[in-house]
């Protein structure tokens, strides 16, 4: 399923098969060097695509890239090698591979299926890392296949040029891939899987939170990016006809990466505009160092020309648009209205799960960070239809309890269970697909994408996908921010951001709801507008609510139970009249009278 | 405009003539990147030879030399773009750079062109073999090198060998060709090793030679920096005396400076300047024209190719058409170059060149002789 609206795909599919007929048509008109230039293009920009699928999307770089480039180039020149020559420059050849010889299509087939395979093998290892210190991995992957290449004597060559490999590749045949290639990866981009994997770039912790398994998602696009690569690579190869392993190696990583970087690693666009730009400056620049003469003047050959100005490109691009030329937005996205949500076109109701009346319990919860008992021995029951408070001064362990309660934190000792599900040791995205939903103290939006991707991510990835949009716009028009739809979360001020991140919640259709600090931001006529949406959920849709917040009016009106955190501690709990009594509260909030 | 044209069109037929007394030669080469160490320098010495050449008033007094030249940056793909820009430039002749990976990449489009091409310094005989017909290279093979070495230690009464090799690149696989041609002449090979390039710890395969019963003569190996200075250290340090024997790589100030177990190590390099011999007149040439001292048999490498050029456009009396230029390149014998005589004539265009034989003696260049190899004793290319 794709996530953004047909006439964005439409209108992007269009235009990269416009550009690329359209430079491949120019370029055959222009002659055999620009066509060669043109084919070295398609196949870097393949290659740039490749890693934007994985990198972009994930928000982890990759220096490891290259290594699948370089395994889909050697699988599918294997496969096209003539026989003769296998004989005789490969005599130790596993006999079933020095007989087989294959045509082009086929070899490139196979060559992607074996890369992927790999790559997912690879990808189970590298998924357990997070942020740079997977970068680090990807380049630890980068420096041991190249090893395996040039030890691989046997079927490689070593490092010597593996040479006699069929030169099929031709601008036509590049640019058919190419366009593949880009239609793949902008279909990611926008699929459920792409979609879930880019929130989870935006905020990891938010992703899980409304059911997102990132592992999962940053696998798919691992393996789906491994595939690119590797048809990026069985071209190169049927274009070199000889190549080594050097040329997959730190050289070409670097080149390819900064294409990606430069037009933006984010999407499709950027992957195109910053191989375009780098290409034009390159072929600009070189006609230059060769030495020209203006006027009867003789400039003298300066090499190295080339490399300065995509350096130079690199920094002005780093300097001023730190995000890529391109942005974080696809061309059309710009031009092209997103998805809206008419405020009250439809019957819209938020659902709950319904009649999911067993209680959230927590039994002796403890979380010690270190030497620090941040909560310590706490037992607590939730359940649907009710709104609970959970007071106590800064530092009593309101959040650490509600980080146990909805997985994001594993609790030292004590359970969490609702009925006989232990989710004690649960992780964020299967408490999620238990009816448990939740908010963030410090906003968690995935800023980058638009109100509408944010809350329809957590209705996609919440009770298998069912109903997702329906529930995701019935979210939007409850919490009243149907009219920013479009926009992109951050551009929102403080009090719609807490009301989206509500909505994103409430999408996931749960039976219970933890909100920390929503009113924090808002002002008074917010917060009475906040509170009377959330009675209402609670009346009239058997919602629970498990809501922390400084704001002791609000919970003073709002809740039928307030709970009382001291030092770790439960040191009160009852009616909100019970709790303004407490001598212990009392204490808490004002110190030994 | 239409005058501006007809103009154009007039200057443009007068200029015909001229162009054919001109021969184009492209240069697609590595001025940047991890080529650029062998290629740059060759370059250099193209340049020296072509300014020669056309102060003089060109090739036999006639065609001038114009080169084109384009940066491949050490990239394959980048070569395959340049020669074929400089094929539809219309050059006669095409350089390539010292690597073959780069080389074979553009071989296709010279080939189809049916225009020579020459690499600037591969060594390793089978580049002509796999380019085909119309790829030249220009520095003493690996096999010659070996046979010339080879000979030596036969003559000075060496009776066994031992070989250290790596697989990892065709050059280092040299000491192979030796143990060949050592064998051959009726020496034994006690035993060989393999390493990999950039190995550092030698101490395991010093030890294996330091045991065994009888002592080799010799042990050959094509390692260079910085593989090789570890090695022989290691060598020494284990007890073995026995005379070393590398190659042209390790023709480089390193090699030098290691002192005691440096000394008496000997190799085979591309040429040796003597007073007078061409080598060192080219030396003069070299520090007249740049104001710079020549610093590797490279730059005189480079001369060696334009002279190559020079003498096969003289064979086709002035004609810059390709294909008589590879006819006569390949049918060459006998051109005095820098570094050495040059032929092709008889071979599949690994040209056969003298080799000059060095040997470390107190820290410097001692010349043993450039004796022409013996070429019923020169091994077949290994394709493997």
């Amino acid at each position: 399923m794709i996530t953004s609206p047909p006439k964005h795909i439409v209108a992007s599919i269009l235009g990269i098969v416009a550009l690329c007929i359209g430079a491949a048509l120019v370029a055959s008109a222009l002659g055999s060097a620009s066509e060669r230039i043109l084919t070295v293009f398609f196949i870097s920009l393949i290659a740039v695509v490749g890693m934007g699928v994985y990198s972009g999307n994930s928000g982890i770089l990759s220096f490891g890239h290259l290594s699948f480039m370089g395994i889909g180039a050697y699988a599918s020149a294997l496969l096209t090698l003539p026989v003769q020559m296998k004989v005789a420059t490969l005599p130790k050849l596993p006999e079933w591979l020095a007989g087989t010889e294959t045509g082009l299509l086929t070899a490139i087939t196979v060559a992607i299926l074996f890369t992927s395979i790999v790559a997912f093998i690879i990808g189970l290892a590298l998924n357990r890392l997070e942020g740079s210190a997977a970068t680090i991995a990807t380049l630890g992957l980068l420096i041991i296949v190249h090893g395996i290449t040039i030890g691989w004597r046997d079927v490689t060559r070593g490092s010597q040029s593996f040479f006699g490999v069929p030169r099929d590749t031709t601008l036509w045949s590049a640019a058919i891939f190419c366009i593949l290639a880009l239609i793949v990866a902008r279909l990611y981009r926008d699929s459920v899987s792409g979609l879930r994997l880019r929130a989870g770039r935006e905020n990891a912790i938010a992703a899980s939170a409304v059911g997102v398994h990132i592992r999962r998602e940053r696998l798919i696009a691992w393996v789906l990016s491994a595939a690119i690569m590797a048809l990026s690579g069985a071209l190169m190869a049927h274009f070199l006809g000889a190549f080594s392993p050097k040329k997959f190696y730190f050289t070409d990583t670097f080149l390819l990466l900064a294409m990606l970087i430069v037009g933006g690693m984010t999407t499709v666009t950027g992957a195109i505009t910053g191989a375009l730009t780098i290409t034009i400056v390159t072929e600009v620049l070189r006609r230059f160092e060769g030495g020209f003469s203006v006027a009867g003047m003789e400039v003298p050959a300066v090499f190295g020309t080339t490399q300065i100005g995509i350096g130079l490109i690199i920094l002005f691009a780093m300097f001023r648009k730190p995000e890529g030329l391109a942005g974080l937005k696809e061309l059309e996205e710009r031009f092209l209205t997103g998805h809206s949500v008419k405020p009250k076109s439809k019957d819209t109701h938020v659902t709950v799960a319904s009649a999911d009346p067993t209680p959230l319990t927590g039994d002796n919860l403890t979380m010690r960070f270190g030497g620090l008992v941040a909560v310590n021995g706490v037992s607590i029951e939730v359940k649907p239809s009710e709104i609970v408070g959970l007071i106590g001064p800064n530092g009593s362990g309101k959040t650490t309890l509600l980080n146990m309660l909805s997985g994001v934190l594993t609790p030292t000792e004590g359970s969490v269970q609702r009925g006989d599900m232990v989710l004690t040791n649960a992780a964020p995205h299967d408490v999620a697909n238990h009816g448990i939903a939740r908010t963030f103290q410090n906003i968690r939006l995935f800023n980058e994408l638009t109100v509408y991707q944010n809350v329809l991510t957590a209705a996609l990835s919440t009770l298998d996908g069912k109903r997702a949009i329906e529930r995701c716009e019935a979210a939007i028009v409850a919490m009243g921010v149907a009219q920013f739809a479009e926009n992109d979360a951050n551009t929102l001020s403080y009090g719609d951001q807490r009301r989206v991140e509500i909505a994103r919640a409430l999408a996931c259709e749960p039976s219970l709801v933890f909100l920390d600090e929503p009113a924090a931001g808002m002002n008074r006529e917010e917060t009475d507008e906040l509170m009377k949406t959330l009675q209402t959920l609670t009346s009239e849709l058997g919602l629970g609510v498990l809501i922390v917040d400084h704001d002791l009016k609000l919970i003073n009106q709002l809740c039928d139970r307030i709970i009382v955190l001291n030092e770790g501690m439960l040191i009160a709990q009852g009616t909100p009249a019970e709790i303004r009594k407490n001598p212990a509260v009392i204490e808490a909030y004002l110190g030994h009278s | 405009m239409k005058r501006f044209l007809t103009l154009t069109a007039i200057g443009a037929l007068l200029a015909a003539p001229v162009m054919a007394d001109t021969l184009r030669v492209g240069l697609a080469t590595a001025q940047t990147g991890g080529l650029a160490t062998y290629d740059s320098p060759v370059i250099d010495g193209v340049h020296i030879a072509v300014n020669e050449i056309n102060a003089a008033g060109g090739i036999g007094g006639t065609t001038m030399i114009e080169l084109i030249e384009k940066d491949v940056r050490s990239d394959a793909a980048q070569t395959s773009i340049a020669a074929q820009e400089l094929v539809d430039a219309g050059v006669s002749v095409l350089v390539l750079p010292c690597d073959a990976d780069p080389s074979l990449a553009a071989i296709g489009i010279v080939s189809s062109a049916q225009i020579p091409a020459i690499s600037t310094c591969a060594s390793s005989p089978t580049l002509p073999m796999i380019g085909g017909d119309y790829m030249f290279a220009n520095f003493p093979g690996d096999n010659v090198q070996a046979t010339v070495s080879a000979a030596w230690a036969r003559e000075q009464g060496h009776d066994s060998t031992y070989i250290i090799y790596s697989p990892d690149s065709q050059y280092t696989t040299m000491p192979l060709y030796f143990a060949e041609v050592f064998e051959k002449s009726g020496g034994t090979v006690l035993g060989q090793d393999t390493h990999s390039i950039g190995q550092q710890d030698f101490s395991a395969i010093a030890t294996r030679i330091a045991s065994l019963e009888d002592q080799p003569d010799v042990i050959m190996t094509s390692a260079y920096e910085p593989d090789f200075p570890s090695m022989l250290k290691a060598l020494r340090a284990a007890g073995v005396t026995s005379q070393i024997i590398g190659s042209d790589g390790i023709d480089s100030p390193t090699t030098f400076s290691l002192g005691d177990a440096g000394e008496g190590v000997v190799f085979t390099t591309a040429g040796h300047a003597l007073d007078g011999n061409p080598l060192a007149d080219f030396n003069t040439k070299f520090e007249a024209a740049t104001g710079n001292k020549s610093e590797t048999v490279f730059n005189a490498v480079g001369y060696d190719l334009i002279k190559v050029v020079e003498a096969a456009v003289l064979v086709t009396e002035g004609s810059t058409d390709p294909q008589k230029i590879r006819d006569a390149i390949a049918n060459l014998e006998g051109i005095q170059g820098a570094t050495s005589t040059i032929t092709y004539k008889g071979t599949n265009g690994m040209p056969v060149r003298q080799v000059a034989l060095i040997q470390v003696k107190g820290g410097e260049r001692e010349y043993l002789g450039s004796p022409s190899p013996d070429a019923a004793m020169i091994p077949a290319p290994r394709m493997q």
